[in-house]
């Protein structure tokens, strides 16, 4: 009973590291519709900020958030209006994800070129406390992340449902030409979405930074998995991202204790595949009415 | 006028080509220089590039100047036509690398098919020369010298240390599923099993893991004593604070090289929390220099052309394959690919002659037979060798 326990808190707390990185990937893709490949290297470039805001300034990594928020904010918005925004017409939507794929590329090889191959280490400050909970282990930094992606979900729902820009950014993802005829500025509303979806990563990679060491390739070790996410969670739902996080976090954490470890892969892909094929448009999503995606 | 100045030229050129090709003689460094593996490939060609030195300082070979051709390897396309290019263009004599197995794998198939030879002193996979190539040898241990070497010192050393008897100890072997893991825990489980001792566990994982929580619990419940892995970087660190977190204490854990062994693993793991964590790899720089004589004077030449420390033992270990090549070719007649197999095939170097350690023969698939890794142990922040003991400078530090 209390390996199952165990096997339940981990696969938790892993959904809540998944959910916080996937978030902000749903959200692009919900909104501004482009599959962002450099997803993983936001929170790369996210995680780097909180080591050298922590390492420079001896500050606790959470302080960090203040500036790598808007950093990140700053970075999304700035792939979009300057690397999106001008592939937007192009005939092909695919070139869209090509120039974010070209993106990640050149990210993971500039931080090469700063930092290095090495890893670099984030103080954990206290995160990496084990705390138990009857029978059960967990880290506070981990129960810290579950806490903040359940946070971060909610904050942004209430932000989508109840203000007027979350108004303005729902209309635009259900129709983009009839929110143009409506005055909404689409293109203002696809720099805000694409800044906050990056934003959300910004807090992910403060939170995760004192847990894993970073490297440049660290990036593509959680954004697979983010994606499975976001397609099983039904594209662009916020609860779906969080939904799905736990699912594929439970699985592989059970899957990895009784089928194998070198299986646990082929039961959440196995698992994501079953739940496809009964529900194709994810647990949470609407079918896509593809003439809506382009004008 | 002006076809006789260009005569002229050309008649210099000439000459001027053909008195450096008798000066000369040219080898190939194939190495990745730039990329991924950029980092350790280039720190390998820097241990020949310091042999290459010290024999040309020495009068060469067979009387003529040594000069390293560069081709960068940075994949396994690029592997195969720099080595096109070195043999056909530059003319190389022979073939230096690789520090990467599947670039060496790629490269030396090139080479062997125009037969010229191809010495590998870095790469571990059992494919580079298991295939039986006429012309490739190999210099450095290998993946299955770190499985055999691990077993060897869980019987030797680890059990007694403990105070058990090896098959009284539960074995779990845990690996990233790529050829390099799979490999080594092949080896192992086959080493282990011929000791007699009891492998409870064998469990590959994905190296790009972010979690290895239900791992550690599987290995805690089953009552495992010793834990061998096989990693990169990252899973190494995964493992060890995930194994910290979970109260999980085996009375011994053994990497395989890789994230084992390098400085930036212990800082993020936390010295606390690797001390006492056993490694086995190529021969590191903490270690008896009785045993590996010129250790120290190569140290010293390293800091000198390069200004800083040797960042891992791969340097070390090309600069011993090179060294003893070099000098073997310096006793063989020409360079002609014969003459120049023939004279390494005469090599026959005992154990702890070389600043590495190990010796040197040929044997079987122009193997190193003589090529041993060494056991390492973090005491105190640092890798330092425990064993052999021949080679130790720190007993291994285990608990009763």
């Amino acid at each position: 009973m209390d390996t199952v326990l165990q096997l339940l808190a981990n696969g938790l707390m892993l959904g809540g590291l998944f959910a916080i990185v996937a978030v902000g990937l749903t959200l692009i893709f919900g909104i501004v519709k482009v599959v962002n490949f450099a997803h993983g290297e936001f929170l790369m470039v996210g995680m780097y900020l909180t080591f050298l805001v922590t390492r420079l300034l001896g500050l606790h990594p959470f302080v960090a958030v203040i500036v790598v928020v808007p950093a990140l904010f700053l970075l999304g918005a700035l792939t979009q209006r300057l690397i999106i925004q001008p592939l937007m017409s192009a005939r092909d939507d695919h070139i869209q994800i090509f120039a974010t794929v070209g993106l990640s590329t050149a990210l993971i090889n500039l931080a090469l070129l700063v930092f290095g191959a090495d890893i670099a280490n984030t103080p954990a400050s206290g995160l990496r406390t084990p705390i138990e909970i009857g029978p059960v282990r967990v880290l506070s930094g981990q129960i810290v992340i579950f806490a903040a992606s359940i946070l971060l979900v909610i904050g942004l729902q209430a932000f989508l449902q109840s203000t007027a820009t979350g108004r303005a950014i729902r209309a635009v993802a259900q129709n983009r030409a009839a929110a143009q005829l409506m005055g909404i500025n689409v293109d203002r509303i696809y720099i805000l979405t694409f800044g906050i979806g990056a934003a959300c990563v910004g807090v992910a990679s403060v939170l995760i930074a004192p847990l894993y060491p970073t490297s440049p390739t660290i990036g593509t070790y959680f954004v697979l998995t983010a994606f499975v996410v976001v397609v099983l969670g039904g594209l662009g739902s916020i609860p779906g991202a969080f939904v799905g996080s736990l699912v594929i976090g439970l699985i592989d954490s059970f899957a990895g204790f009784y089928v194998g470890s070198d299986m646990r892969e082929v039961a959440v892909f196995g698992m994501f595949l079953i739940i496809l094929i009964l529900k194709p448009a994810g647990l949470f999503g609407k079918r896509l009415n593809l003439s809506h995606v382009s004008p | 006028m002006k076809l006789s100045l260009l005569l002229k030229t050309a008649a210099a050129a000439v000459l001027f080509t053909a008195t450096a090709a008798h000066a000369d003689v040219k080898f190939g460094a194939l190495y990745p220089f730039s990329g991924q593996l950029a980092l350790l490939g280039d720190e390998s060609a820097r241990g020949l590039e310091i042999a290459v030195d010290e024999i040309n300082a020495a009068g060469g070979v067979q009387g003529e100047k040594v000069v390293l051709i560069r081709g960068d390897a940075v994949d396994n396309n690029q592997a195969i036509g720099e080595a096109r290019r070195l043999i056909s263009r530059e003319k190389v004599a022979a073939i230096f690398g690789s520090y990467s197995s599947a670039r060496s794998i790629a490269a030396s198939q090139v080479a062997e098919l125009s037969g010229v030879p191809y010495f590998e002193m870095g790469a571990v996979a059992d494919e580079v020369t298991g295939r039986g190539l006429k012309f490739l040898y190999r210099t450095n241990p290998t993946a299955e010298d770190m499985g055999k070497l691990i077993i060897e010192m869980i019987v030797n050393k680890v059990a007694p240390g403990i105070g058990k008897k090896p098959e009284d100890l539960k074995i779990g072997i845990i690996y990233e599923d790529s050829s390099y893991g799979t490999s080594v825990a092949g080896h192992q489980k086959k080493y282990a099993t011929e000791a007699g001792l009891n492998v409870v566990a064998s469990q590959g994982y994905p190296a790009s893991t972010v979690d290895m929580s239900s791992l550690v619990l599987d290995l805690k419940q089953r009552g495992v004593d010793i834990v061998l892995q096989t990693s990169y970087q990252n899973d190494s660190v995964l493992f060890l604070q995930q194994a910290n977190e979970a109260n999980f204490k085996p009375a011994a854990i053994i990497g395989g090289g890789g994230g084992y062994s390098m400085q930036p693993t212990a800082d993020a793991v936390g010295h606390k929390v690797i001390d006492g964590v056993l490694d086995a790899d190529f021969t590191q720089f903490l270690v008896n220099t009785k045993y590996t004589p010129g250790l120290e004077n190569f140290v010293d030449a390293y800091k000198k052309k390069y200004g800083e420390a040797p960042r891992s033992g791969h340097s070390l270990n090309n600069y011993v394959g090179a060294k003893v090549l070099l000098e073997a070719l310096n006793k063989g007649k020409g360079f002609t690919p014969d003459a120049i197999v023939a004279a390494v095939n005469n090599i026959d170097i005992g154990e702890g002659v070389t600043a590495a350690g190990y010796g040197m023969k040929f044997g079987k698939n122009n193997q190193n037979e003589r090529a041993k890794m060494m056991g390492m142990q973090w005491q105190d922040g640092k890798l330092v060798t425990v064993y052999p003991d021949a080679a130790a400078v720190s007993p291994m530090r285990l608990n009763k």
